[in-house]
């Protein structure tokens, strides 16, 4: 396999390090993420999801352990520059990472800011905007638009710094499940034009969206498989109070009754095809 | 400090109203919340200003006195030019907010300080802070009308004050101000990070999107503008009244 894109090897944060209360927010974090993977990590609040993103970007800096990103330590604060613009970092509350008073403008933000010259700045704009499919917004002043609109926005200005990896930090948790719906169409139309997904949930069915799971817990990676195994671990997921996806569940409990009802089912279709299949089926017998 | 010249001022600036084909009804309307403090500086200027002012080239004459009150030829003139500055200058600027958007003022403003950023004009970073303000009024809007929900519901009178009851008025205000600035610092830190985030090092080795470019019509209205004040500045002793 080749070099991963991000590597964390023994990363440590602490919050407020030298306080009585220091807060041991990453509890050694071993993880590499693969160029074109679309990595979940999954966790309740305050399991250390966010302070891992945080710490791929060089917004913290491990106080342990070492972060790698496109082989680019973070601890070297000359690296800084170069690694902020391979990571594209998108946040939970939409408005608060809005700069500017026109859509378009705000986009142009991040390429502004590592000077890319004006002629590209519309390109990349005119792009990232399409991306996203916010072309015909360009002009409306950001507080007009929808929670979901706002988030595509946020995507854009993020993507159109042209990162290799793009970190969504609990972006659709604010949004109404049709906002939801546009920006994980949005990524994941990104990701298979080749950009490396990091997404951060506390939604368990949002694991289903990605090639690989982290689950995470106290500061420490519990669990790591791929979006059908994860789910296999049902009673650990439900010990951390994770729910599993309604259609998993229903599959494991169908399973619970018929032995040969199959449980690596994820998606609701699935579910239903197979319910279908086997309706039909019976009925012909 | 002339009639003849205040004339002129207010022709030229209802003249610009009607080129810029904004309507006057709004334009008077932007006068209506300035109108009090206009009056009350009439009523002060006219009662206590008597003796203080000449008008140019013409003998004082007092009109009215009554203990230390002195209304002379002087006072009146004052009352009246300054009554005329004042509506000029509002509609001037109603006459710039009504049609350049708040964003565009701040790219102007941003582009006029540019020659002045190599003696450490940080004009990028003001520029900044300006939209970043304008981006936050109406989320702040959107904050305060939440909290004054959220304080109704828990059963504080937010509609019926009288305007009189200052104390209350005020104690009322704190209740609000108060988790207003609270959440405003908790945007500020988040949007800190979403800057960072998306490369922001400082307004140094930014390129910017927007490009305004002179046109014949900016360098026509800068000369009109130029010429035109040249020439009131110039005329000044041909209108001694």
């Amino acid at each position: 396999m080749s070099d991963p894109i991000v590597r964390m090897e023994g990363v440590h944060f602490h919050y407020n390090p030298d306080s009585d209360f220091p807060i041991h927010a990453l509890q050694g974090i071993d993880l590499d993420v693969q160029a074109g993977d679309y990595l979940v990590i999954v966790g309740h609040n305050g399991s250390g999801k966010s302070t891992l993103a945080k710490n791929i970007n060089l917004l913290l800096q491990p106080t342990a352990g070492d972060v790698w990103v496109k082989g680019l330590n973070t601890r070297r604060r000359e690296n800084l520059l170069a690694i902020r613009s391979s990571v594209g970092m998108v946040f939970q509350v939409p408005d608060n990472q809005i700069v500017a008073t026109i859509v378009e403008e705000d986009v142009a933000f991040g390429p502004e800011n590592i000077g890319v010259p004006r002629d590209e700045l519309r390109l990349r704009v005119d792009w990232a905007l399409e991306v996203v499919d916010m072309l015909e917004h360009r002009h409306r002043p950001p507080h007009r638009l929808s929670a979901g609109q706002k988030q595509r926005v946020a995507i854009a200005g993020a993507i159109a710094i042209k990162p290799d990896i793009l970190i969504l930090d609990e972006a659709t948790s604010l949004l109404d499940p049709k906002g939801r719906e546009e920006v994980l169409r949005a990524v994941r139309a990104l990701n298979e034009e080749g950009m490396t997904v990091i997404a951060i949930t506390h939604f368990m069915h949002e694991a289903t969206e990605g090639n690989r799971v982290v689950v995470m817990e106290e500061g420490k990676i519990v669990l790591e498989a791929s979006p059908r195994a994860v789910f296999d671990h049902v009673e650990e997921l439900r010990a951390l109070q994770l729910d599993v996806p309604q259609p998993k569940e229903l599959a494991y409990r169908l399973n619970g009754r018929d032995p040969t009802f199959p449980t690596d089912v994820v998606m609701v279709e699935e579910l239903v095809d197979e319910v279908e299949r086997r309706v039909k089926g019976g009925r012909r017998q | 400090m002339s009639y003849v010249a205040n004339a002129i001022l207010l022709l030229v600036t209802l003249g610009l109203v009607l080129l810029s084909g904004v309507s006057l009804k709004y334009i008077f309307f932007g006068l209506k919340p300035a109108l009090p403090l206009i009056i009350v500086l009439a009523i002060l200027q006219l009662l206590f200003y008597g003796d203080a002012f000449t008008p140019h080239g013409m003998a004082s004459r007092t009109y009215f006195r009554w203990g230390w009150i002195h209304i002379t030829n002087g006072s009146v003139q004052l009352v009246i030019v300054s009554a005329a500055r004042f509506v000029e200058l509002l509609f001037l600027t109603s006459l710039l907010t009504n049609t350049t958007t708040l964003t565009d003022i701040t790219h102007g403003i941003e582009d006029m300080l540019k020659p002045f950023s190599r003696f450490g004009v940080p004009a990028n970073e003001l520029a900044l802070v300006g939209t970043i303000s304008l981006r936050f009024v109406p989320l702040l809007g959107e904050q305060l009308e939440t909290i004054m929900k959220a304080q109704a519901s828990r059963g504080a009178n937010v509609a019926h004050k009288s305007k009189l009851e200052f104390v209350s008025r005020a104690r009322q205000v704190a209740a609000f101000i108060v988790p207003l600035f609270v959440d405003a610092f908790r945007r500020g830190e988040d949007l800190i990070l979403a800057m960072q985030a998306r490369c922001y090092v400082g307004g140094r080795g930014r390129s910017s999107f927007v490009r305004l470019r002179f046109q014949r019509m900016d360098y026509l209205a800068y000369g009109v503008g130029l010429v035109f004040s040249v020439l009131m500045l110039g005329l000044q002793s041909y209108f001694p009244f």
